[in-house]
């Protein structure tokens, strides 16, 4: 052998030899990165609490570990529920995005809402989102206080915001839609517990600055205060309001409303009900977009020249069962997009094969036409290929994922929103990472 | 034939080297592989089930990466790590990232000065509960009741007590303005104040003529409150005493010894609290002999949810051996000892380690659910009376206070009869 050919050999197998253990490690990685849990009892010796090492970013996993092995070992009772510790983690890394859309829910709210998905309420039969009608700037960098300049008394007038419950949906002939609740409706209060919400706080904040100023009188201050309190004694949050509404076949609920400014009493029965999955009455189609749509409609579309879709009291969408909707009902080509605050590129929704020969088709929204099947309407209507006003929707156009985890808890995460177009303001605004 | 067995070797040590990048997290920690991730390797699931860690895992990597928004990983790491100790139900078990662990430590070790006045909470800023005779505050007119709306001036309207508090402590010697509401003047005044060490009183007493009441409230336990009680005890035996109320209001606890000390008034050579630890030993504490008082009328002690710790060992014993009612709300159920284990990256973690319990009294910790909302514990009152919020208490009127009121007459019946 040449020593040319010798070194060649020799480079070739450092490469390869080194490769190989970045391989392994990548395999490793993906197979498993909580493996670290398998290991025997040996751990005394704890990693991340006994190193003399520099290295001050702990993984999250490694932190995972040790801190759930610091609590079995020190913990004043026997810990042994490991879901239980990975659910609470969980639970705290959702909640610490401050978004209502993306929530972490337990076994009983999870079972709920994966019913609602396919159309079986219970409670008083209404889907509910949390919503913040942006009064002050909305915090943008997940549940922080925005940094940069602040004036005085936007500083003042700041306080993080809490959502309020509002009716996003409402299934036709259940009990919420026969006590004449309407979508859009929030609550105000619940068995005459007063639902938490920022308004009220930010009303008392801007008085006392007043006062500060001597615009107002002290009596004045005094009054609102004792108003402030007196709700605090009885209230409850957000959360806990939407559950008590949500979850539940039976008991009676007092639900005080507030529509546009004036004030709604009701009194409703929780029981189930259901909403009507896919359905077809002369040529007028429902689409829940859950797993079996996409075949349903194309059933129903077949040999037809025109429909209309019904897309009223559709929230709880899946993106998946959406796209392929879109796939069996419209020509291929490019249906707007799917952007992020990420500073990466949209996402484009892309109909691959399409239907060459699409019916016409006439769209029915409204304001309960929300999250994926309102991106679903503004992709036909912005593309021409439908007609309806869809000015008139639930505003919240997101696509969400929804994860089970195996206690039977699971959680949703806002991953984009839906847009017609993009500028390239969009794209990339900043540019760079922060 | 040589160039097979090369190729042979060749091929064994580039599988040696993946092997040991796969084994590479492991050996780090000087362990090896364990079977779960070898047999994922080969494509065999072990169990169907992802394992606790392996979800925590998957969350974190997802919201990192699909969420709309970009996370800050650190801090997304630190939130899941509070979530994952409060999921414990305790709320004295928790997760203190890197800055809390600091406050924490500031407030355990730093000598601050102060402007002698103790604060409570209130919706324009804070409120003024007491000024301490001779501090800084009585010097500079501050009376009981006002209300401090700025410090340096930044309102402090809405902000946290405790972070008003820290706003006003600062080095011995130094000075700070307050803008104050006073009842009496019809705009804030801004106050200079020099800041001094204080040493607060922990025991006051007030003798209550009409219903021949004794009234003594002790702020917290620490190593004078025993001697201080014994003198405010004497100042109010002058008079001729229907009863005595021990107001433990907003008394957060402090050292037990200074409690098992005042015990010992009462009682001698009886237990007063046992700790049971996670290893099943126990460490108890006895009343003292030598020290006893004779108390010839009854007792009733008042009680909040902000009587925890030592307060509630004092008031729960007191009432376990027969010697006082309890009048008020439920205190808070502080009935566990926590050690703070500090992490190599600045941040700690907070755990319970042993738990109280009352000679008779069951266990009476407290237990929140996971929104921090109190469930259950405490030391339940004899007589349950309410303050409403927006109660303004008269200190010369007994009868403004309505729990301090109900422990009168539950002590002299004739109060308030006249």
């Amino acid at each position: 052998m040449s020593d040319a050919k010798k070194s060649v050999w020799a480079a070739t197998s450092i490469v390869l030899s080194v490769a190989a253990v970045f391989g392994g490690l990548k395999v490793r990685q993906h197979t498993d990165i909580g493996s670290i849990q398998a290991v025997g009892k040996d751990s005394s010796t704890s990693h991340m609490l006994a190193s003399r090492s520099n290295e001050v970013n702990v993984p999250a996993a490694d932190y995972f570990y040790e801190l759930s092995l610091k609590l079995k070992e020190q913990y004043v009772e026997p810990v042994s529920d490991d879901q239980k510790l990975a659910s609470g983690a969980i639970r705290g890394m959702v909640a610490s995005l401050g978004d209502p859309d993306s929530v972490y829910m337990d076994n009983d709210q999870f079972k709920a809402f994966l019913n609602a998905r396919v159309g079986k309420f219970e409670g008083i039969g209404a889907d509910l989102v949390l919503t913040t009608e942006s009064h002050a700037p909305a915090p943008k960098t997940a549940g922080q206080i925005p940094d940069g300049e602040m004036g005085a008394d936007e500083a003042l007038v700041f306080v993080r915001e809490i959502p309020k419950v509002q009716v996003a949906s409402i299934v036709p002939g259940g009990p919420a839609d026969r006590a004449g609740v309407q979508v859009g409706d929030t609550v105000e209060s619940i068995d005459d517990h007063w639902v938490v919400h920022s308004d009220l706080i930010r009303k008392f904040r801007l008085a006392s600055k007043k006062f500060n100023d001597k615009k107002i009188t002290r009596l004045e201050l005094e009054k609102l205060r004792t108003e402030l309190r007196a709700k605090f004694e009885r209230s409850i949050f957000p959360g806990k309001a939407k559950d008590r509404l949500f979850m539940g076949k039976s008991g009676v609920v007092n639900v005080v409303w507030n529509r546009s400014g004036s004030i709604k009493k009701t009194r409703i029965v929780r029981a189930p009900s259901s909403l009507e999955g896919f359905s077809d009455k002369q040529g007028t189609i429902r689409i829940p977009f859950v797993e079996k749509s996409a075949d349903q409609l194309k059933a129903a579309i077949r040999g037809k020249g025109s429909i209309t879709i019904d897309l009223r009291n559709n929230t709880l969408g899946d993106v998946q069962a959406m796209k392929q909707c879109l796939d069996v009902l419209v020509p291929k080509g490019t249906y707007g997009y799917f952007v992020t605050k990420r500073h990466d590129k949209p996402t484009p929704l892309i109909v691959q094969k399409g239907n060459p020969n699409p019916p016409k088709i006439r769209l029915v929204v409204d304001r309960s036409t929300r999250g994926i099947a309102e991106a679903f309407a503004s992709a036909l209507v912005s593309k021409g290929v439908a007609s309806g006003s869809t000015s008139e929707m639930g505003g919240d156009p997101c696509s969400r994922q929804v994860v089970q985890l195996q206690d039977g808890s699971g959680y949703t995460l806002v991953t984009s929103k839906y847009q017609a177009s993009v500028t390239s303001q969009v794209v990339s605004k900043r540019g760079g990472v922060k | 034939m040589k160039s097979i067995s090369k190729l042979f070797s060749f091929g064994a040590v580039i599988l040696a080297c993946f092997v040991f990048g796969f084994a590479w997290p492991d050996l780090q920690r000087g362990k090896l592989p364990s079977s779960h991730a070898v047999n994922s390797l080969f494509g065999v699931r072990s169990g169907a089930a992802a394992s606790p860690e392996q979800q925590f895992s998957h969350a974190y990597t997802k919201i990192l990466t699909d969420y709309i928004q970009p996370v800050d990983p650190t801090n997304l790491k630190y939130a899941g790590m509070e979530g994952l100790m409060s999921a414990l139900g305790d709320p004295h078990t928790v997760f203190m990232p890197p800055r809390a662990a600091e406050a924490f430590n500031d407030e355990t070790k730093a000598n601050f000065g102060g402007i002698g006045a103790r604060l409570g909470t209130d919706s324009l800023g804070a409120k003024i509960v007491s000024v301490f005779e001779d501090g800084p505050a009585a010097a500079a007119g501050i009376k009981a009741g006002s209300i401090v709306t700025a410090v340096d001036g930044k309102s402090v309207t809405g902000k946290e007590i405790d972070e008003i508090v820290t706003m006003i402590k600062g080095k011995e010697g130094t000075t700070v303005h307050l803008t104050v509401v006073q009842s009496d003047k019809p705009r804030p005044v801004v106050l200079t104040i020099k800041r001094a060490r204080i040493i607060a009183p922990t025991v006051d007493s007030k003798y209550l003529a009409a219903s021949q009441v004794g009234y003594m409230s002790v702020l917290s336990f620490s190593e004078p409150t025993a001697a201080q009680f014994d003198h405010e005890i004497a100042k109010l035996e002058a008079h001729p005493l229907k009863g005595l109320v021990i107001d433990l209001r907003d008394n957060p606890g402090g050292l037990l010894d200074s409690a098992v000390d005042m015990l010992s008034r009462f009682f001698e050579n009886k237990l007063v609290v046992k700790m049971k630890f996670r290893d099943g030993h126990e460490e108890s504490a006895q009343t003292i002999p030598g020290l006893l008082h004779e108390f010839n009328y009854p007792i009733a002690v008042l009680l909040n949810e902000d009587s925890a710790s030592a307060a509630e060992i004092f008031a729960g014993c007191l009432h376990d051996y027969g010697r006082a009612k309890l009048v008020g709300t439920h205190s808070y159920g502080k009935a566990s000892v926590q050690n703070v284990f500090p992490l190599i990256d600045q941040s700690s973690a907070k755990i319970t380690i042993a738990k109280y319990f009352l000679p008779f009294t069951p266990f009476f910790g407290r237990k929140v659910d996971q929104d921090g909302v109190f469930l259950t514990g405490g030391l339940e009152p004899d007589l349950k009376a309410e303050l409403p919020p927006s109660t303004i208490i008269d200190p010369e009127d007994p009868k403004t206070d309505n729990q301090l009121w109900k422990a009168i007459q539950l002590l002299n019946p004739q109060a308030g009869a006249k």
